[in-house]
C-alpha cells in the first residue's frame, strides 16, 4: 500500500513541488513574513528607479507609453499561444491535427512572448518601481506570472510530453482550463496596476 | 465637420448613462479591462495567422487552413473589442472625439479592415495551390506583414489615447490642436 503510494507520489514529484512552491509563494505573500522583508525590498526597487531603464521611463514618457504598447503586443502573442494550445487540448480546434504538433509550435511563439513580455515589463517596473512597490495588485500580478511560469515549465510541459492517450481526459481539460485561467488572470492584473496606481 | 462631432459627443456627454459610466470606477475599469483582455484572443489569433503567412510560426500547418480555424475565435474576440471599445468611447465622449490618437487609431482601423478585406480575397483565390509551402505567396505576404504593422500602430495609438500630450487645453493653436479638431471657445474636459 504504501508502496504504491511513493510510486504514485513519486510519478507527481513536478507537480507536488510546483504546487508547494505556489503555496509557499502564496503564505508568504499574504502573512506576516512579507512585512519582515519589506523595508530591504523598497531599497531595491528604489534602485530600480536609478538603473538606466528606470531613468528612460520617468523622463521619457513618451518612451514608457510605446514600452508598455509592445508589452500589450506581446501579451497579445503569448495569449494566441496560449488558446490555441489549450483549445486544441480542450478539443475545440484543430482536432484532426496531432496534439503534440499544435503544443510544441506554440510553445515557441510562447516563449519568444514571454520573453518580450518579461523583457518590456521589467524596463515599465524600473520606472515606476517606486509606485508600484506599494500596490498589492502588483505583487498579485507577480505571483500570478510566478505561477503561470512554473505551471508551464514544470508541469504542463513535462506532463503533455507524455503520450497523451496515457493520460487521463479529465486531467488533459483541467491543465487546459487552469492554464488559461492564469494566464488571463496575469493579463487583468497586469491591467489593474494601471488602474492602482492612477 | 469637427463642430458636428463636438456637437454630437457633447450631446453623448450630456445623457446620464454616458456620466454613470465614466464615474463608475469599477464599471469603467472592467469595461477597458475586458478591452484590453479580448486582444489576447483578437490580436493573438490574427498575429498567429499573419506569422505563419510569413513562415515565422506553425510553419508545418497548412496556412488556409489554420487562417480559416482561428478566424472565429478572432472575430468573436474583435467583437468584444468593438462593443468595449464603443463603453469605452461612450464614458469619454468629448475627450476621445478630440484625442489625435484616437483619430489616428480610427483610420489605421479603416486601414486595417481594407487590408484585412483584400488580404481574405487573397486567400481564396490563391487557396490549396500552396498551403504546404512554409511561405505564403508574395502578395499574402504583403498583406500579413500590413496587417501586423496595422495593428502595433492600432495598439500604440490607443496606448497613447490615455496620455493628455495633445489635450485640447494644454496646447496652443497650431497643428496639434487642428489635428484634434479642437474648437474656439469650446468648454474643456
Amino acid at each position: 500500500m504504501s508502496t504504491s503510494l511513493a510510486m504514485t507520489l513519486d510519478s507527481y514529484r513536478r507537480t507536488i513541488t510546483t504546487v508547494a512552491l505556489v503555496l509557499i509563494m502564496l503564505v508568504f505573500a499574504l502573512s506576516s513574513a512579507r512585512r519582515a522583508v519589506w523595508v530591504d525590498l523598497y531599497e531595491f526597487f528604489l534602485w530600480m528607479e536609478t538603473t538606466w531603464f528606470g531613468v528612460i521611463g520617468k523622463t521619457w514618457g513618451a518612451a514608457f507609453a510605446v514600452v508598455e504598447a509592445f508589452h500589450l503586443l506581446a501579451m497579445a502573442l503569448l495569449g494566441g499561444a496560449v488558446f490555441v494550445a489549450d483549445f486544441r487540448l480542450l478539443g475545440w480546434c484543430f482536432s484532426d491535427v496531432p496534439a503534440q504538433e499544435i503544443l510544441d509550435k506554440a510553445h515557441k511563439v510562447f516563449v519568444v512572448s514571454l520573453i518580450v513580455v518579461l523583457a518590456t515589463g521589467v524596463f515599465m517596473a524600473c520606472g515606476v518601481a517606486g509606485k508600484i512597490y506599494w500596490l498589492p495588485v502588483f505583487w498579485y500580478k507577480m505571483l500570478a506570472l510566478a505561477t503561470g511560469i512554473l505551471f508551464v515549465f514544470f508541469i504542463k510541459r513535462p506532463l503533455l510530453r507524455r503520450d497523451l492517450n496515457d493520460i487521463n481526459p479529465r486531467v488533459i481539460k483541467l491543465v487546459a482550463v487552469t492554464s488559461i485561467l492564469i494566464w488571463v488572470t496575469v493579463a487583468a492584473t497586469g491591467r489593474w496596476i494601471g488602474f492602482a496606481g492612477s | 465637420m469637427n463642430e458636428l462631432l463636438y456637437n454630437f459627443a457633447m450631446w453623448l456627454d450630456s445623457q446620464e448613462l454616458s456620466t454613470l459610466l465614466h464615474e463608475s470606477y469599477y464599471m469603467y475599469n472592467w469595461v477597458e479591462s475586458t478591452h484590453v483582455l479580448t486582444l489576447m484572443l483578437c490580436l493573438g489569433m490574427l498575429f498567429l495567422i499573419d506569422l505563419r503567412m510569413l513562415g515565422l510560426a506553425f510553419p508545418n500547418l497548412p496556412a488556409n487552413s489554420l487562417a480559416e480555424r482561428l478566424n472565429m475565435p478572432m472575430l468573436i474576440g474583435f467583437s468584444i473589442m468593438v462593443l468595449t471599445g464603443l463603453w469605452l468611447f461612450y464614458a469619454v465622449p468629448v475627450r476621445n472625439t478630440q484625442s489625435v490618437w484616437f483619430r489616428f487609431k480610427m483610420l489605421l482601423l479603416i486601414g486595417a479592415a481594407i487590408n484585412a478585406f483584400l488580404f481574405h480575397k487573397n486567400l481564396h483565390s490563391a487557396a490549396g495551390s500552396w498551403a504546404a509551402e512554409i511561405k505564403a505567396p508574395k502578395n499574402l505576404q504583403i498583406g500579413a506583414t500590413l496587417s501586423l504593422a496595422f495593428w502595433i500602430l492600432i495598439v500604440i495609438c490607443g496606448r497613447f489615447i490615455a496620455y493628455d500630450w495633445f489635450d485640447c487645453e494644454y496646447t496652443e493653436p497650431g497643428l496639434a490642436q487642428f489635428l484634434s479638431g479642437c474648437i474656439d471657445g469650446q468648454t474643456v474636459f
